[in-house]
């Protein structure tokens, strides 16, 4: 009834050509592009992977064996659990972790810079300047560290005419190339919202702390840090989840051993031919970034309604 | 006051680090494009070379990549700014814990990795063209351009309605209703309104879309099936083999982003003066109000004169000459930018250091030769102080220089080297040896450079 009622009213504010405009694009993203894709996805991950003419028939039935899969491995296999797969997963979580930190380690300090002391036009070129590289193409950007640390990049030529070491260094097959890549990735993401909200916090504050003898590490962990603790929740969460699930970097920087859960996925849609598993594997990978972020929101006493802005 | 100096040469210090970090990676990329080296690299350089722009046309996954980008980027232009607009629009008129509760639903898919976001879209629309009765190959849903679109838009819709809630937190709805008191409609109100008070946050909104669109990847790669897009293509060149072609069409992408950003930025700034100028043209409106009413209460002969002097101020605040010009320079420079580049890929006949790359190439022979030479002369030197030796040792040392020779026993190597035709088989080897010298001083194949 209240629905009703309210329709009523939103259709009398906004007249009804603007109101069925708003309402149709609405409905059209969050239904045919967010809310049923996702629900067909998980459904479809539940299913066997069945030829065409076989789907809807009587073989077309539920099952859980994707997912018995990613955990035990084929039935066939001697190995109780499918350690490969799973071994990705985890190194897939853990080093989005350590990017994560890394590139929070490296934005606190540029953004409570740019917030507090740069002001008027610095700022604001310093503030483009971050953007510009963000506008460029993601492979790009990993094409771009693959020259620096390939067998004959600048910095191993570098090091080679120091004297230090004799042999280019394989950074790429160390995984350095990957790393400082996906910290590239996203920095932007880490900057911005804790910039946002160091920005809202009131100088005077800090003064008084200074004032009273406070140090500048304790003036940080007592009151810039905690006042900020939104924006750097926000920014961590969309730098794991981004870097959770990236695949271009890992694509192109990752080392011939190291396979980041993605690349699994792919693998699974193309040369696997296998959707429900590729699916179900996705499925995973999705539960498993909103529980970390979820779990890690309840330890720092963070409410997902401060995420976001 | 030392300490807090060393502070600021850190912070400085540590600024210059960080920005080093971000522009670096793209400045290296883009030198590595004017070098006529076969493999992308600074250093050691070669020639400087513009070669590898026309090359670019050449490419014939290259200009289909582009072209379907360009038609992916108009569609989620079509389809996400209109979607966040709504969005935006809807979430200023609900209440308090509806508009959370959406605002989460709306903001997921930028946080929902987009491979994710991908495989449900091909998914989906597979499914939905088996349910209206158009299967397989028929399957007019199932299309890479028209799912990429969509994929895209799920994500990117979420990025424009950000962008329009920021400006619409900026409305005054009294602007609205003085228009429905006036008469206006509720559709006219909308269009004559609120849309131009939207108009500078729907271009960057179809600026921001284009860009994500563009150079979308994780989405893409599923979504677009067969298709191509220009980030697609990329990736696989750049996976299965680098060329410096790939940084030519960087730095092409590179100078693009700087023209637009600077653009950006100019209309920003014209439009915060703008919004200034407004803001103070108000307060002096309201200012001169308040004295004409203190003047017809009956007032003395002062505020006349200030009256007058506010009044003067009025069409002083408006400076629009001024803005208009930065506005008209910074788009004839994007056009000279723009008109640069078209003239590098267009021309055939670009500066490509044909004279420089011939004078390397001598070089490099040059130097194999001395190495030779030198080669020949120390395996000489060598033999002739066997030969004084006649040390029985003298197996060891030819088999420093010919592996094959290990495999026969030692009096056969003896042999070998009191045969006459020892220098000629000493030169086979140097020329080996040269070689291998020569790689430690380039790390490329100097044969596959010759070759080409």
């Amino acid at each position: 009834m209240s629905l009703k009622r309210w329709m009523t009213g939103f259709m009398e504010k906004n007249g009804l050509l603007v109101g069925l405009y708003i309402l149709g694009a609405v409905t059209l993203w969050i239904v045919l592009m967010i809310v049923l894709p996702q629900l067909f996805m998980l459904d479809f991950s539940f299913r066997y992977n069945l030829p065409p003419a076989e789907i809807g028939g009587p073989k077309d039935v539920y099952t859980l064996s994707n997912y018995k899969y990613l955990i035990y491995g084929s039935a066939g296999s001697a190995a109780d659990y499918n350690w490969i797969d799973l071994s990705v997963f985890l190194q897939t979580i853990i080093a989005a972790v350590f990017v994560t930190l890394i590139d929070l380690a490296l934005c606190y300090p540029i953004a409570y810079y740019l917030a507090h002391t740069a002001k008027g036009a610095t700022g604001r070129l310093l503030i483009l300047s971050l953007i510009i590289p963000y506008w460029v193409n993601e492979i790009l950007r990993a094409f771009a560290f693959r020259i620096i640390f390939g067998a004959s990049g600048v910095i191993n030529n570098f090091l080679v005419y120091l004297g230090l070491i004799d042999q280019p260094i394989d950074f790429i097959r160390e995984d350095v190339a990957l790393y400082t890549g996906l910290s590239y990735a996203y920095i932007l993401l880490m900057i911005f919202p804790i910039y946002n909200a160091v920005e809202s916090l009131d100088r005077n504050q800090v003064e008084a702390a200074r004032d009273m003898g406070s140090g500048w590490l304790r003036i940080h962990w007592r009151i810039v840090i905690p006042f900020a603790k939104p924006g750097i929740a926000s920014g961590c969460t969309m730098v794991f989840m981004l870097t959770a699930g990236a695949l271009a970097a890992p694509q192109i920087l990752g080392g011939p051993s190291s396979l980041w859960f993605t690349q699994l996925i792919v693998q699974w849609f193309n040369t696997g031919g296998n959707w429900p598993r590729g699916s179900a594997y996705a499925i995973a990978l999705l539960i498993a970034c909103v529980a970390f972020v979820l779990f890690m929101m309840r330890v720092f006493k963070i409410r997902v309604g401060e995420i976001g802005r | 006051m030392k300490s807090h100096h060393m502070m600021k040469l850190m912070i400085g210090f540590y600024i210059v680090l960080f920005f080093g970090y971000l522009f670096g990676p793209l400045i290296i990329m883009s030198i590595t494009a004017f070098n006529s080296s076969d493999f992308p690299r600074v250093s050691p350089w070669d020639c400087f070379t513009l070669e590898w722009f026309p090359e670019l046309r050449q490419d014939r996954f290259l200009v289909e990549g582009f072209q379907n980008s360009l038609v992916i980027g108009a569609g989620v232009i079509a389809l996400a700014v209109p979607i966040g607009l709504a969005g935006a629009l809807l979430l200023t008129q609900l209440g308090r814990r509806a508009r959370s509760g959406f605002y989460t639903l709306m903001i997921s898919p930028i946080l929902v990795p987009g491979v994710v976001l991908g495989i449900s879209t091909i998914i989906f629309w597979r499914r939905m063209g088996e349910m209206i009765g158009v299967p397989g190959e028929d399957n007019f849903l199932y299309e890479g351009i028209f799912m990429t679109i969509l994929g895209q838009s799920t994500f990117i819709s979420a990025f424009t309605m950000l962008v329009f809630v920021a400006r619409l937190q900026r409305f005054d709805p009294a602007q609205e209703e003085a228009a429905l008191d006036l008469g206006a409609t509720k559709p006219q109100a909308f269009r004559k309104v609120l849309l131009p008070f939207l108009k500078p946050a729907i271009g960057s909104a179809a600026v921001l879309a284009f860009l994500a669109s563009f150079e979308n990847y994780n989405t893409t790669v599923f979504t677009i099936l067969q298709d191509k897009t220009l980030t697609t293509v990329l990736a696989s060149k750049v996976r299965y083999g680098i060329d410096p072609s790939i940084s030519a069409l960087a730095v092409l992408i590179v100078s693009l982003t700087l023209v637009a950003a600077f653009v950006y930025e100019v209309l920003r700034r014209r439009e915060q003066k703008e919004a200034r100028e407004i803001e103070a043209r108000a307060r002096a409106a309201e200012r001169l109000e308040m004295q004409e009413v203190a003047q017809g209460e009956g007032g003395e002969d002062g505020p006349a004169r200030s009256a007058a002097e506010i009044r003067a101020e009025l069409p002083a605040a408006s400076g629009k000459g001024f803005t208009l010009q930065a506005h008209h320079l910074a788009i004839v420079l994007a056009l000279i930018a723009v008109a640069g580049i078209a003239k590098l890929m267009l021309t055939d006949d670009v500066y490509a250091a044909t004279a420089c790359k011939e004078e390397i190439r001598q070089e490099k022979l040059e130097r194999q030769q001395e190495l030779l030479e030198k080669q020949r002369q120390l395996m000489q030197e060598r033999q002739q102080q066997e030969q004084g030796e006649k040390a029985p040792r003298s197996g060891d040392y030819q088999s420093i220089f010919d592996p094959g020779n290990l495999q026969g026993d030692g009096e056969e190597g003896s042999d070998a080297e009191q045969a006459p035709e020892a220098p000629a088989t000493s030169d086979g080897q140097s020329s080996n040896d040269g070689k291998d010298y020569q790689s430690i001083f380039d790390p490329g194949n100097l044969q596959s450079e010759e070759g080409n």
